[in-house]
C-alpha cells in the first residue's frame, strides 16, 4: 500500500493536495482513502492530510504511522514538534521538502534514515497574496511523479476534477505548479514503494498500564494559574513579520500594541517591542502605524541573512 | 458617566499590558480576538469568564489558557445560564461570609453572535429577567464562524456564507440584537468596535461600574470566514463605523445615546468592496442590492438624526 | 422521633434542607414541581437558609447547577423525563467538570405520546452519562439516600454528580410515614461542604471543563470517570455503614429480601419492588421458595454483590418497567451481563416488562411470573422477553381507537 503524508500550514492547500493525489490514484484504478487532520488551530498552523492507495480494498484507517513518503510544503515546519513531520518515518521512507536548499543538506541536517529530495518551487508565492495556496499542488505534483503509477494527464484530470468550482485561473495555476513539479520529480519515478504494514512476527508489545485512580483534582480537564498559553509558541505559524523600525516609530505605541490581536506587541518604557515568540504575523500593525515605522520581512529571508 | 470623569481621555491612557495572554489558538488577524483583548484589559483579573461554544472556545485548550482570571466552558445554549449559577454562588459565599468582598469576581459572559442571537437566547431572556449581574460580550462575526462560517442570525443580508452560495447571498436580515436587549431595560447596553479602542474602553468601564445585565456586542470582522487578508481586519472596523454599518451607540436609563456619529458617512461600497464576501453585489445585476443596503442605512442614519433634533 | 407523612417529593425536599444545601436552580416540571415549591416555601420562611433562583429551562438550570458547584458551594436541585432529556447535553457536560452535586429526578414516561405516569426510561437515559444513580423504593428512603448522596459525590475518591431517582405519583405524590432525622445529627453526617482544588477564586484563577486536542488527552479524562465510579462502589459501602450506625437504617447497594435460601428470584429497582416483595410473601405462604433482589445502586452497577446474591440460585426474573425498543428490558440486559460465565449463576433470567407510563402490574401477575420461571427452569430453556399486556387491555385499546376515528386497517384480499 502506498502511504503518503502531506504537511503543511492551514491556507497552503494540503487538504486540496490530497485530494488531488486521492483522485488521481482513483482514476488510475486504484481503491484509496484520503483526508485531512486539523485540530484547533487556524491558517498558518501545521496541519497535515494523507492518502492511502492499493489495488485491492484497503481496511486500514486513521493517521498513517509509516509513511513511504511525507512531503513538506512549507520547510519552516521541519524543526517544529507540532508538526509531527519525522513521525514514524523509516530508511524506506521518501522525504520531500519544497524547498531552496538541497536534498542532501536536509538528510545530514535531519540526519533522515530514507531519502530526501528537493525542490524549490517556491519563486514568488511567499510574497503574492495567496501565493501559498499553490503548494498543495506543487506536492500533488511531485508525490503523482514518485510513485511511478500515476501518468502526467491524470494527474491534470484530476486537478480539473478536484477544482471544478474554482475560476479558470486559478486551475490553470495550479496545472502549471503540479506539471512542474511532475515533471521535475519524473527521473525519480518509483522511488516511492508500497509499504506492508506491521506484521505480527516481531511486532512490539504495547505497553498497556492499570489506568491510575487520580485525585478529582487532577483528573478533571481544568488549567490552574494564569496565562499558560504563552508556552504556546504561536510565532511558529508565521512566514512573515513585521519589523520595527526605531528610529522610524515615534513611540505613540498604543496603536500597534492594541491594534494586535494576540496581545504579542508589549510596551516596555514607552516603546513597543514585538514578541515574536506569538506574533502570529497578521500584519494588523504594519497597516495601522500611521508613521510607517514597520515594515514586512519575510522569516526565510531574514534567516539566510543573519 | 461622563468622559471628563473617564479614566481614558486620550490613547496613552489605553493599557500597555494586556490581560489576555498571547499564545492562542485563535485565527492571525481576529476582529474578535483583537476586541476580547481591549475588553479585557478594561475590566481586569478579577473576572469568570463563562464562554458559550464558539470560535473562542478555543482560547483554552489544555493545558493552555490565556486568561489572568477564571474561564469556565459551558454549552453553546447556556453562558447566560452559567454565569447566573456562578454569579448565585459568590453571592451566597459572600453572604455566608465564606469571602470577603474584595474577593468577588465580575462575572462575563462571552458568545458569539451565534448564540447570542438564536440557540443561547432563551437562557439569555431569562438572566435578562432575573436582573443578573453580569456583562455579556457577542463578538459578532455575522455567522457561525467555528464552524466555518454558515449563515447565522447575525448575517448581514447578502452576505454569502457557506449556507448561502447563491448569487444574492444571504436572504434573511441580520437580528438586531440590541434591541432585543433594550426592549427588556438591561442595566447597560453598548456597540463597540476593537477598531475604536477609546470608545470601547469608556463602555466597558461603564458596563464594569453598573450593576444588572449589561450587553456589549463587539464588531468582529473575521478574516478567514469573511475573506479579507488578516491585516486589513482593524481597516475593515473602521470603515464599518465611517459608512455608518456598524453604528456605536449605548443605552442607559431608558436612552440611546449615539457616541460616534459618523461625519460625512462614506458609501456602503467602501466597506464591502474590502470582503470576498460581498464581492458578488459588484457583479451585474445586484446593483439593486447595494442599494438596498444603502438606503438602509441612510433610514438609519435619518431616524437618529431626527430623533436627536426632537430630542426623543 | 420525628416521624410525619410525606410525600416522597416532600421527603426529598427535607434531604435537601437537612443536608445544609446552599443553593437550588429550578425549572418546574410535574410530577416534580412539590419539591422546588417546598423548599422555596422555607426558604420564604426563613425556616432554612440557602438561595434559589428558578430558571429558563432544565439545560439552564443543569448549567447554573454545575457552575454554582464549581463556584465553591452545595448544590441541589430537582427534574422529571422531558426535563431531564431536555437538560441532558448538560448531565453529560457536569460529570466533565467534576462537580459534587445532587440531582433529583422523578420518574415519568417520555414523550410520545405525553404522559405524566411513571417508568424508568427517562433515568435510564441518563445511565452512561457518569452520573452515580441511586434508586428509590419508598418516601423514607428517598431521604436517606439524598443525605447519603452527599456524602459519595463529594467524597475525594469520588467527585462526581449524583441521581436520586424516585418514581413519579408512586412515591412522588404519595404519603407514608417518614422519619425525619434531627437536623444536628444529619449535619454532622453530611459534613460541611469541601469545594477541593477545581473552583473559581480571586486568588487562585481556575479555567474550567477545557477542551482537548488528541484521543490521547481526552481518553485518560473519560477513564478517571470510570476509575472513580469504580471507586464509588466500596465508598458508598463505607457510607452505608456510617449512615446506618447513625441512623439504624440499613441502605445496602442491593436489597435482598427473603433471598438467603430463595431457589427463584425476582429483580426489579424503584417502588413497585415493594409490590414484588409483597408477591414474594404471598408465594413463599404458598410453599415457594423465592425473593427479591432491589439494586438502589444502578451506578456503580454492584457486578459483585449481584454475582453473590445470585449463585446458586435456580432462576431469577428481571422486570423491567423500561423498554430499549429493539433490544429488550435494560436491567435484563445489565443482568445477564454482569452474571455471564459465573459459576453458580442461574441458569434461567427471563426477561419481562411491564409498569410503563404507570401502568400496574397486578399481584397476579407477579405469581404468573414466578410460574413461568419455574417452567422454563424446568424446560431448562430461556423463555423470551414477555410484554405485560392483557386481552382487556387490547379491547379497552380498541375502543379507544374506534372513538378516535382511527380507520381500520386495509385488508389484503
Amino acid at each position: 500500500m502506498y502511504r503518503i503524508r502531506f504537511h503543511g500550514r492551514g491556507g497552503q492547500g494540503m487538504k486540496m493536495a490530497s485530494h488531488i493525489l486521492g483522485t488521481a490514484f482513483f482514476l488510475a484504478g486504484f481503491e484509496v482513502q484520503d483526508a485531512p487532520r486539523f485540530g484547533a488551530e487556524r491558517r498558518g498552523a501545521p496541519i497535515f492530510a494523507y492518502v492511502r492507495a492499493q489495488k485491492a480494498p484497503i481496511k486500514e484507517r486513521g493517521i498513517i504511522s509509516h509513511p513511504g513518503l511525507v512531503l513538506v510544503a512549507d520547510e519552516s515546519l521541519v524543526p517544529l514538534p507540532a508538526a509531527g513531520i519525522l513521525h514514524g518515518v523509516e530508511e524506506t521512507t521518501v522525504l520531500f521538502l519544497n524547498s531552496r536548499e538541497g536534498g542532501a543538506v536536509w538528510k545530514a541536517r535531519l540526519n533522515f534514515p530514507g531519502t530526501v529530495l528537493a525542490l524549490d518551487l517556491i519563486g514568488n508565492d511567499l510574497n503574492q497574496p495567496g501565493g501559498q495556496r499553490f503548494f498543495g499542488a506543487i506536492c500533488a505534483g511531485a508525490a503523482a511523479a514518485l510513485t511511478g503509477v500515476i501518468p502526467e494527464d491524470v494527474l491534470m484530470q484530476a486537478i480539473e476534477d478536484e477544482l471544478i468550482h474554482v475560476e479558470a485561473i486559478v486551475v490553470q495555476e495550479n496545472k502549471t505548479r503540479a506539471r512542474a513539479a511532475f515533471l521535475a520529480m519524473q527521473d525519480k519515478a518509483g522511488i516511492v514503494e508500497e509499504g506492508s504494514g506491521v506484521k505480527v512476527d516481531g511486532y512490539r508489545r504495547p505497553a498497556w498500564i492499570d489506568v491510575p485512580l487520580d485525585d478529582a483534582g487532577l483528573a478533571a480537564p481544568a488549567i490552574h494559574g494564569r496565562r499558560t498559553s504563552e508556552l504556546m509558541k504561536t510565532g511558529a505559524w508565521r512566514l512573515r513579520k513585521p519589523v520595527i523600525d526605531t528610529c522610524r516609530c515615534k513611540g505613540c505605541w498604543w496603536v500597534c500594541s492594541t491594534f494586535c490581536p494576540d496581545s504579542a506587541i508589549v510596551v516596555e518604557s514607552g516603546r513597543p517591542r514585538i514578541d515574536y515568540d506569538h506574533c502570529k504575523g497578521c500584519m494588523i500593525c504594519m497597516v495601522q502605524c500611521s508613521s510607517h515605522a514597520i515594515s514586512l520581512v519575510n522569516e526565510k529571508e531574514e534567516v539566510s541573512g543573519e | 458617566m461622563k468622559i471628563t470623569d473617564s479614566a481614558f481621555k486620550k490613547p496613552k491612557d489605553l493599557p500597555g499590558l494586556h490581560i489576555l495572554s498571547a499564545g492562542t489558538s485563535i485565527c492571525a488577524g481576529c476582529g474578535g480576538l483583537q476586541a476580547i483583548h481591549e475588553i479585557l484589559d478594561i475590566l481586569g483579573p478579577k473576572t469568570v469568564t463563562v464562554n458559550a461554544a464558539g470560535c473562542m472556545s478555543l482560547l483554552s485548550v489544555y493545558p493552555f489558557t490565556p486568561f489572568s482570571g477564571s474561564w469556565l466552558y459551558t454549552a453553546m445554549a447556556s453562558a447566560p445560564a452559567g454565569a447566573q449559577g456562578v454569579r448565585d454562588a459568590l453571592d451566597r459565599l459572600l453572604a455566608t461570609k465564606k469571602i470577603a468582598a474584595d474577593e468577588d469576581m465580575q462575572v462575563v459572559v462571552l458568545s458569539g453572535d451565534g448564540s447570542a442571537t438564536g440557540i443561547g437566547l432563551s437562557a439569555t431572556s431569562g438572566a435578562i429577567d432575573r436582573r443578573l449581574d453580569f456583562i455579556y460580550i457577542c463578538y459578532d462575526n455575522e455567522g457561525y464562524g467555528n464552524t466555518g462560517q454558515q449563515s447565522s442570525g447575525g448575517t448581514p443580508h447578502g452576505a454569502r456564507t457557506t449556507t448561502s452560495r447563491g448569487e444574492q447571498g444571504y436572504c434573511g436580515h441580520k437580528k438586531d440584537l440590541f434591541s432585543i436587549w433594550k426592549a427588556n431595560h438591561p442595566a447597560y447596553l453598548a456597540t463597540v468596535s476593537g477598531a475604536e479602542p477609546l470608545d470601547l474602553a469608556r463602555k466597558i468601564e461603564k458596563a464594569r461600574a453598573i450593576k444588572g445585565p449589561s450587553l456589549i456586542i463587539a464588531f468582529s470582522p473575521c478574516p478567514t470566514g469573511w475573506h479579507f487578508p488578516p491585516q486589513e481586519s482593524i481597516e475593515i472596523g473602521r470603515l464599518a463605523v465611517r459608512t455608518g454599518v456598524w453604528p456605536l451607540k449605548e443605552y442607559e436609563d431608558g436612552k440611546v445615546v449615539h457616541t460616534k456619529i459618523p461625519a460625512g458617512r462614506l458609501p456602503v461600497t467602501e466597506y464591502l468592496q474590502k470582503q470576498g464576501r460581498f464581492a458578488h453585489l459588484f457583479h451585474p445585476g445586484n446593483a439593486y442590492l447595494i442599494k438596498e443596503m444603502q438606503a438602509d442605512v441612510d433610514a438609519y442614519w435619518d431616524c437618529v438624526e431626527k430623533s436627536a433634533a426632537t430630542g426623543r | 422521633m420525628n416521624k410525619q407523612m410525606l410525600t416522597g417529593n416532600v421527603a426529598a425536599a427535607w434531604g435537601a434542607r437537612l443536608a445544609g444545601i446552599d443553593y437550588l436552580p429550578a425549572f418546574p416540571i410535574s410530577p416534580q414541581t412539590e419539591i422546588i415549591e417546598t423548599v422555596a416555601e422555607w426558604i420564604d420562611t426563613g425556616a432554612m437558609d440557602a438561595s434559589m433562583t428558578t430558571m429558563d429551562s432544565e439545560h439552564s438550570m443543569l448549567t447554573a447547577a454545575g457552575g454554582a458547584a464549581a463556584t465553591g458551594v452545595r448544590v441541589f436541585t430537582a427534574t422529571s423525563s422531558q426535563g431531564l432529556l431536555y437538560g441532558m447535553e448538560m448531565i453529560y457536560a457536569l460529570v466533565g467538570w467534576r462537580v459534587p452535586l445532587v440531582l433529583v429526578n422523578v420518574s415519568r414516561g417520555l414523550a410520545a405520546p405525553i404522559t405524566l405516569e411513571p417508568d424508568h426510561n427517562d433515568v435510564l437515559a441518563a445511565r452512561d452519562s457518569g452520573f452515580l444513580q441511586l434508586h428509590c423504593s419508598t418516601c423514607q428512603e428517598v431521604l436517606d439516600s439524598i443525605l447519603m448522596a452527599y456524602r459519595l459525590a463529594e467524597d475525594r475518591r469520588v467527585r462526581l454528580p449524583v441521581l436520586v431517582n424516585l418514581d413519579g405519583f408512586y412515591l412522588s405524590y404519595t404519603r407514608e410515614p417518614v422519619i425525619i432525622p434531627d437536623l444536628e445529627e444529619a449535619r454532622q453526617f453530611v459534613g460541611p461542604y469541601d469545594p477541593g482544588t477545581v473552583r473559581f477564586a480571586a486568588q487562585a484563577p481556575v479555567s474550567e471543563a477545557v477542551a482537548v486536542l488528541g484521543g490521547e488527552s481526552y481518553s485518560y479524562f473519560r477513564y478517571e470517570v470510570q476509575m472513580a465510579q469504580a471507586q464509588a462502589l466500596a465508598v458508598y459501602g463505607e457510607i452505608a455503614a456510617e449512615f446506618a450506625a447513625c441512623f439504624g437504617r440499613e441502605q445496602a447497594r442491593i436489597d435482598a429480601y427473603r433471598a438467603e435460601d430463595a431457589e427463584y428470584l425476582f429483580l426489579m429497582i424503584g417502588s413497585f419492588a415493594t409490590k414484588a416483595m409483597d408477591a414474594v410473601d404471598q408465594l413463599r405462604e404458598a410453599g415457594w421458595k423465592i425473593g427479591l433482589l432491589r439494586p438502589r445502586l444502578l451506578r456503580p452497577f454492584p457486578e459483585q454483590d449481584l454475582r453473590q446474591l445470585a449463585a446458586g440460585k435456580k432462576g431469577m426474573a428481571v422486570i423491567d418497567q423500561n423498554l430499549s425498543f429493539g433490544r429488550g428490558g435494560i436491567l435484563h440486559t445489565e443482568v445477564t451481563s454482569s452474571l455471564y460465565g459465573q459459576s453458580g449463576a442461574p441458569s434461567v433470567i427471563a426477561s419481562f416488562v411491564g409498569g410503563l407510563g404507570g401502568r400496574d402490574i397486578a399481584a397476579e401477575e407477579f405469581y404468573q411470573i414466578a410460574q413461568d420461571l419455574r417452567q422454563a427452569c424446568v424446560r431448562g430453556i430461556q423463555p423470551p422477553m414477555r410484554l405485560l399486556y392483557t386481552a382487556a387491555e387490547l379491547t379497552a385499546m380498541r375502543n379507544l381507537q374506534a372513538i378516535a376515528n382511527v380507520p381500520a386497517p386495509e385488508r389484503k384480499p
